[in-house]
């Protein structure tokens, strides 16, 4: 296989490895749990700062980049940081906002949150260095490892695939358990799951938590793997490409938004990438939003349940599941 | 101190703009029960339709009718074809918003597919500047403050005259009695979405007075304070929609001459995070609880 | 609104990388031989073709593009065509360091490439050095002053020289009380520092000094706080729609102040924005930008010229980049790496780049070579060669910065951009930090 080739697909495995972890924490959320985290990107760019931060060093007078918090920690604990910071984020969001409230207003806070977030980072250049962000992030053991650029892709990939399997069997845990099922009946009818003596409250914050830890890794080791980040990386739409991977790949089944992950922000995105740069620079890219917002339309009118529907359950009916109208 | 004042002053032209689109906004939320995220996309929509009329040579305020036109019957047409599709199928409260979040991400794209990653400007003078005490407004401003007025006066007219306005109010406590009432709810569906189509054009074009530029961005930057002070007046109450707009437009300009101008934005979003935290049963406006209810 | 993930931005360029069969190796030891190059080689245009500073990328490649097409003219370097390929950096650390690594990995015969810009230049300048691959930085950035990245080269001058160039002028103009009125992006804000320590040291007072937070709907507290500093002079850079709403609030709360800008602000789309917002006489009459000196005439600016507006049909518009200093150096560039490989003979990067500074500079007996062609007839028969380019001539540094004088232009309201002052070289280097 030529270089190139290679380049391409160790990356293309890397991203889509990484994506997979990001889906599976907001699965936990939305599919499994019925909250609206319209704000995730914002718990996957926390993993990816703090990971940075921790691995770039002290900052200096002089620098070229100021950022609160530099550390020189070893691999692999930047990525757990990543993750206890993302959680930690959440349990405050969690705690402050998973209360009674109308699930679209709900899901308005967290966009403002996604849209607070970005602002704050921007402005408050002191802490992760404004809009331009952080760059130069070390590669964890790139130096102890001495490997050639294209093997160290490989054995990168290899350890993304290491953590998406873990964080797989984790959350596959959790559906099966007598657990996932309580979350499951909350999330179809919370008055019924709380008649029966379930603290939904609790519940609902537990696996907020869990999803932005595994938000956060995912960021981490993102952040790890491209060097850089920055507030024009996880700007509120990108939430949007994610939770179109689960619509597409069906929220709640594991395997479906898998499946999901592989065809929306890898294949579909990707595959426009294949036509020639036509008009103009962006306007591809631009075509690719459109593309993204057609495909969530269409996947909610002709199979509002994905392509791997969940497995019904005992509870019904399903948030998204056809019924009867609204009014 | 001696900024803030003129602040105040700024407030208000903001306020006007703000006021016109969350009075709209909150207008069809309330008659449709749809969250319409799309909404900052639309205004920007309308703007380009302006931009279009301007640039063929018609005046600005003539041009600014046409983005209204545009306004209402784009937004009818997009609920007949897209939303109330979506709604007769069963896609519910948030399924919804993921409706008119893909709905937005289309519309913006598209306009930056069109339109390429530059700016515009309309053709039209500012007119001359008039100071009240240490407030500075130019012509164009006040004509914008002005239209607003208007505009607040004829959807009071609208609510509490006409027939129209009596059944949307029906319309909007209980679509049910309203329809078993007689009320051809449909029809008046659609003239919600063509009033609110309306305003969201003239708020669109306003806006860009406003910024001197625009680009495929520009509405939905605007859509959190749209949000706000829809919310900040309990979501669904026209007339709490024009007083959070006041409260919204001139508090981030407040905000700007005594904290600091970056934070502006992060104003609203405060106001808007704390009241749907701190008081829902406040936002939880009578017709939302009773439609939360009925659904 | 428009970026997704860094993810599917990397994706963005790989796909296309990943239908060629052949790759530049990116290996990090250079063997002792040359590679062997089959078919065409590539120069890319590394800098924002999207995002706020999407005018970078367009000014880039309007460079590279005539200078292939010259070269290819003349037959070619060591029997291979040339090409210009587009890399979209979108002016953003997390998308230009995937964007990086993809375009070294892939593109085919990639031998050499202007850019980064200032945006992505910290963060992409080590991984591009670490490949091998020599790079003609349009990074304005201080900290690039002292370069010791081998492949590390720069024909035009950092921001803190323009900050000095415009502090100087507006010195000169009269001006006393300034306002400085800089973008929180990091092109804007890299001309900040010396434009203040400039202006105070020549007896100017810096009134007021903001920092905008780019494309907000209203900017009249900001502009009310600048008003009630009184300055006599605004210095700007923002990006387009920021300075518009900004400069338009002014124009109506106030009435216009005398604008120094740099050179991002006589970019078209900056001069599209603004002088639609506060009109296009308002505009001529208070404005005039900082920017590299070129004389824009000469033999080499002929021949770049007339390869620019021959390149019609990849080069939408040609003659807007006519006089543009930062297109003629980028066009420079590709010739002086054509030049070089000549002389090393071979295009491989890792060989030809100890080279680069040897066709330019070399004063005394050297044969003075204006084009690709000439220096290739000059090379042919054993002469050392002294290029000097459209921008004019070139003196690399110890750090391999070739930096000259400024011009400060204005804007004429039939859309031209007359020469209003020259500040030089030595001038800027007595108030620089």
């Amino acid at each position: 296989m030529s270089d190139a080739m290679q380049f391409y697909i160790s990356t293309l495995l890397i991203y889509l490895f990484i994506d997979i972890m990001g889906v599976l924490g907001l699965n936990l959320q939305f599919g499994v749990a019925g909250i609206i985290n319209f704000a995730y990107i914002v718990f996957v760019a926390v993993g990816a700062y703090t990971a940075a931060v921790v691995s770039l060093g002290p900052d200096y007078p002089g620098n070229f980049q100021h950022y609160v918090f530099g550390a020189s920690w070893p691999f692999p604990l930047p990525i757990l940081a990543g993750g206890a910071a993302a959680g930690l984020l959440s349990l405050v969001v969690g705690v402050i906002s998973l209360r009674r409230l109308r699930s679209d207003y709900q899901a308005m806070v967290m966009l403002v949150l996604s849209l607070i977030a970005t602002l704050i980072a921007s402005n408050a250049t002191g802490l992760v260095n404004g809009p331009a962000g952080l760059a130069t992030v070390p590669q964890p053991l790139f130096d102890q490892l001495a490997l050639p650029y294209l093997d160290y892709q490989w054995v990168y990939a290899g350890w993304c695939l290491f953590l998406t399997v873990v964080i797989f069997l984790f959350v596959r845990a959790i559906t099966r358990s007598p657990l996932g099922r309580t979350l499951r009946a909350m999330r179809d009818n919370d008055r019924a799951a709380a008649a029966v003596g379930k603290n939904i409250t609790a519940l609902r914050l537990m696996i907020f938590v869990v999803g932005g830890v595994i938000a956060g890794i995912s960021g981490a080791v993102f952040v790890e793997f491209i060097q850089a980040w920055s507030p024009g990386s996880w700007l509120y739409p990108e939430t949007f490409v994610f939770l179109a991977a689960i619509l597409v790949g069906g929220a709640a089944n594991n395997w479906g938004v898998m499946l999901g992950t592989l065809l929306v922000p890898v294949g579909f995105l990707e595959a426009t990438r294949y036509l020639p740069p036509i008009f103009y620079q962006g306007f591809i890219e631009a075509m690719q939003w459109v593309c993204v917002g057609l495909l969530i339309l269409l996947f909610l009118w002709f199979r509002p349940n994905g392509i791997f529907p969940e497995k019904p359950g005992r509870f019904k009916p399903r948030v998204a599941a056809p019924s009867r109208p609204a009014e | 101190m001696d900024q803030l004042i003129p602040a105040f002053g700024f407030g208000l032209i903001t306020a006007s703009i703000l006021a016109i689109a969350a009075v709209g906004f909150t207008l069809q939320f309330s008659v449709t029960n749809i969250l319409n995220l799309a909404y900052g996309d639309i205004m920007t929509a309308c703007a380009f339709a302006a931009y279009l009329a301007n640039h063929a040579g018609v005046n600005i305020w003539i041009s600014l009718i046409v983005g209204a036109l545009f306004g209402a019957v784009f937004s009818m047409l997009l609920n007949r074809f897209v939303y109330f599709g979506f709604v007769r199928r069963g896609t519910r409260l948030f399924g919804m918003i993921i409706v008119t979040i893909a709905v937005s991400l289309i519309i913006q794209n598209l306009l930056l597919a069109i339109f390429r990653p530059t700016f515009f400007s309309y053709t039209a003078s500012q007119g001359p500047s008039y100071h009240v005490g240490s407030m500075v407004f130019t012509a164009s401003q006040l004509a914008i403050m002005g239209i607003a007025v208007v505009a607040m006066v004829c959807v009071h007219l609208l609510l509490t005259q006409t027939q129209l306005g009596k059944a949307m109010r029906a319309t909007a406590t209980n679509p049910g009695l309203a329809r078993s009432s007689g009320i051809a709810t449909d029809q008046v569906i659609d003239a919600a979405w063509l009033v609110s189509g309306a305003l969201c054009g003239i708020a669109g074009v306003a806006l860009v007075l406003n910024t001197a530029t625009f680009s495929e961005t520009t509405g939905a930057a605007f859509l959190v304070p749209i949000i706000a002070a829809a919310v900040l007046g309990g979501i669904g109450q026209p007339y709490g929609a024009m007083l959070g707009a006041l409260t919204i437009g001139i508090a981030g300009e407040v905000a700007a001459a005594l904290i600091s101008p970056s934070y502006k934005d992060v104003v609203a979003f405060v106001i808007l995070i704390v009241v749907l935290l701190v008081r829902p049963q406040g936002i939880l406006s009578e017709i939302a609880a009773a439609k939360e209810v009925a659904a | 609104m428009i970026d997704r993930l860094a993810t599917s931005k990397l994706h963005a360029s790989l796909a296309a990388g990943a239908l060629l069969i052949l790759a530049a190796c990116g290996s990090n030891t250079p063997s002792a031989t040359p590679k062997t190059y089959t078919g065409t080689l590539t120069f890319a245009s590394f800098n924002p073709f999207t995002g706020p500073d999407a005018s970078f990328g367009p000014e880039m490649a309007a460079g590279c593009i005539p200078a292939a097409k010259t070269i290819n003219d003349a037959g070619g370097v060591l029997g291979h065509q040339v090409q210009c390929v587009a890399v979209d950096t979108r002016g953003d650390p997390a998308d230009a360091v995937p964007a990086a690594q993809k375009m070294i990995a892939t593109t085919q015969n990639l031998v050499g490439m202007n850019g980064p810009s200032s945006d992505e230049a910290l963060a992409t300048v080590p991984i591009i050095d670490r490949a091998h691959l020599p790079m003609f930085a349009d990074s304005g950035q201080a900290a690039f002053d002292k370069s010791t990245y081998k492949y590390f080269y720069r024909l035009t001058p950092p921001d803190d020289a323009a900050g000095v160039a415009m502090a100087i002028y507006a010195y000169n103009k009269g001006y006393r009380r300034g306002a400085a009125v800089f973008g929180n992006d990091l092109s804007s804000q890299g001309n900040v520092p010396n434009l203040l320590s400039a202006f105070v040291k020549l007896g100017g007072q810096i009134v007021v000094n903001q920092t905008l937070t780019l494309d907000q709907s209203s900017y009249r507290t900001e502009v009310t706080a600048l008003v009630a500093a009184t300055p006599d002079v605004i210095f700007t850079e923002a990006d387009p729609q920021t300075d518009a709403a900004y400069l338009s609030q002014l124009q109506q709360l106030h009435g216009m102040i005398p604008v120094v800008g740099t050179q991002p602000t006589v970019q078209p789309p900056w001069i599209k924005a603004v002088s639609g917002a506060i009109g296009r006489s308002t505009l001529s009459q208070n404005f005039a930008a900082a920017q590299p000196y070129s004389t824009s005439q000469g033999p080499a600016w002929e021949v770049y010229n007339t390869a620019l507006l021959a390149s019609g049909s990849a080069v939408p518009q040609p003659d807007q980049w006519s006089q543009d200093p930062y297109t003629e150096t980028d066009y420079d560039a590709i010739i002086m790496m054509a030049l070089a490989m000549l002389e090393a003979k071979t295009p491989d990067p890792s060989f030809y780049n100890a080279f680069i500074p040897k066709v330019v500079g070399n004063a005394a007996g050297a044969t003075e070579v204006h084009s690709y062609k000439e220096g290739m007839d000059a090379i042919a028969a054993g002469k050392t060669i002294n290029y000097v380019g459209a921008g004019g001539p070139v003196a690399f540094d110890q750090y391999q910065n070739s930096t000259g004088a400024f011009e400060l232009i204005g804007y004429a309201a039939n859309g031209s951009n007359p020469q209003l002052a020259v500040v030089s070289a030595s001038d800027i280097a007595k108030l620089r930090q």
